[in-house]
């Protein structure tokens, strides 16, 4: 069953189309690995499921709610992490959690939790402003995860985060819907990083999706078109590069 | 809920302090002006607290609308510096109800400062004119008028501030509304309506006729500005 349905979702602004026609299928309880070059359409899909763009034509369901009808009701049920982390500088790491928390109407607890989560319980005092990018990283997921809703939207969630970092955010993104059944959508433009976390994957180049399946999928498909796939950051390359000749050489 | 999440979030940003500050530096203009130079005003016909407005107001209205406009573009740049506002906007709530909650917020600190001018007039009536209790209904019913033309300039430096994601920006097209307000000659009634012009006006001096114009027209300008608000805010997210 799908938790996330697209029907030819477009985006276009002043004569240049970002995402076009997308249908994304995104299976409930796992991790969907949403890939593609900068500026393929990846953030702005993002915001339109979140209803922080406007789709210029098309619609999708989340977790059975259409947009824009339900969108109250989606963002009830969606954890985001878009672009940069966002948070009130003047505020401590608890206090901009506390805000949110407010907001959706958690019980206390679920502040200490998130903190937990994401390792910032003993920074959960400093300003945010004064926190490293990491650490703000950090906080921008600790609101996404904040009441452990069923469908977190990441965009890029390991930015600016040390090796660690990277594994143990890794490792939780991999472990929420087993540990909270929740669903996560995530987009990087690292393949070696989504082969790692994701069940599925879907693979976007100048807003239009080029593929979409599991990873076995994908290097089966690729090796029937005749692309190299012994290594997976090859096979996207090659995938890539494919679309933008036939696109007439963009890149 | 809005308000309460608005006086959580400007903790820390010295909003309150700086309001404060405004409203005792205003609230000092009346008392100055007597202190300094009584043999002016005391001997005037009119009523004690058209004299003291007439005295002081404009002085102090600046400064309240100085504040209104410095407070919505740090309320904004709050918003806008580290892309809060992105959160916000992807949470279960309106971002009108995010510019509603700031001019709540404004509206209630400004409620405050006319009352402390309020009672620094009423004060100055007393001392120095010698007048009874009997100044308080004329005091109460000022502030009220004046609160009720604040809106639409509280509104009005909301709107110019959650347009522009550059605080600076924001600042200087009030700063410039200001000014151009205090330069709007008070028998002038077409021109007096810019929003930042109408809190200059006071009851004295005024007839029936044209305090109902003025009321009339804060609560419209006040209902104009929201919907142009809520506009603008669906414009943008079609554009984003």
């Amino acid at each position: 069953m799908n938790i996330i349905e697209t029907q030819n979702l477009t985006k276009s602004y002043a004569g240049v189309t970002a995402v076009s026609g997308l249908n994304l299928h995104v299976p409930k309880g796992t991790v969907y690995g949403f890939l593609g070059p900068n500026g393929a359409g990846k953030s702005t899909t993002m915001k339109m499921l979140l209803g922080l763009t406007r789709p210029t034509s098309g619609s999708f369901v989340m977790d059975g709610k259409r947009f824009p009808g339900g969108r109250t009701q989606i963002l009830k049920e969606v954890g985001s992490l878009i672009e940069a982390p966002a948070f009130y500088g003047n505020l401590t790491g608890e206090e901009n959690l506390e805000i949110i928390r407010r907001i959706l109407g958690l019980p206390k607890s679920s502040v200490s939790e998130a903190l937990e989560l994401t390792g910032l319980t003993q920074y959960r005092r400093r300003l945010a402003k004064k926190y490293s990018l990491g650490m703000k990283q950090r906080l921008g997921l600790a609101g996404a995860l904040i009441g452990r809703p069923p469908i977190l939207i990441l965009d890029e969630p390991t930015n600016g985060l040390d090796p660690v970092g990277i594994h143990e955010i890794r490792t939780l993104i991999r472990s929420l819907p087993r540990q909270f059944g929740c669903t996560v959508f995530v987009s990087s433009h690292l393949l070696s990083e989504i082969e790692l976390m994701a069940d599925s994957i879907g693979i976007l180049n100048h807003g239009r999706l080029l593929f979409e399946g599991t990873m076995d999928g994908l290097k089966s498909g690729a090796a029937a078109q005749g692309y190299p796939t012994d290594n997976l950051e090859d096979t996207f390359l090659a995938l890539i590069d494919a679309d933008n000749r036939q696109r007439g050489g963009i890149r | 809920m809005s308000l309460a999440l608005e006086c959580r979030k400007i903790k820390r940003t010295g909003l309150t302090a700086a309001f404060l500050g405004g409203e005792l530096l205003a609230s000092a203009v009346p008392v100055l002006n007597m202190a300094y130079r009584p043999e002016l005003y005391l001997h005037r016909e009119a009523s004690p607290v058209n004299v003291l407005l007439g005295a002081g107001w404009q002085m102090m209205v600046m400064l309240n609308v100085l504040l209104i406009v410095t407070g919505a573009c740090a309320l904004y740049h709050m918003e806008y510096a580290d892309n809060a506002i992105l959160k916000m906007c992807s949470l279960p709530v309106k971002e009108s109800g995010l510019f509603f909650g700031k001019a709540f917020l404004i509206a209630g600190l400004s409620a405050v400062f006319l009352l402390m001018e309020a009672v620094s007039v009423a004060g100055c009536a007393v001392r120095w004119f010698g007048t009874g209790r009997e100044v308080c209904g004329e005091v109460l019913r000022n502030l009220g008028f004046s609160l009720l033309l604040l809106l639409p300039a509280i509104l009005l430096a909301l709107l110019i501030a959650s347009v522009c994601k550059n605080m600076w920006i924001a600042l200087g097209v009030g700063v410039i509304g200001v000014l151009i307000a205090t330069m709007i000659p008070a028998g002038q009634f077409a021109a007096s309506l810019f929003p930042f012009a109408l809190p200059f006006r006071t009851l004295s001096g005024l007839e029936q006729e044209t305090i109902r114009g003025y009321v009339t027209a804060g609560a419209a300008e006040t209902a104009a500005i929201s919907v142009l608000e809520i506009i603008l805010l669906r414009v943008r997210r079609a554009f984003q």
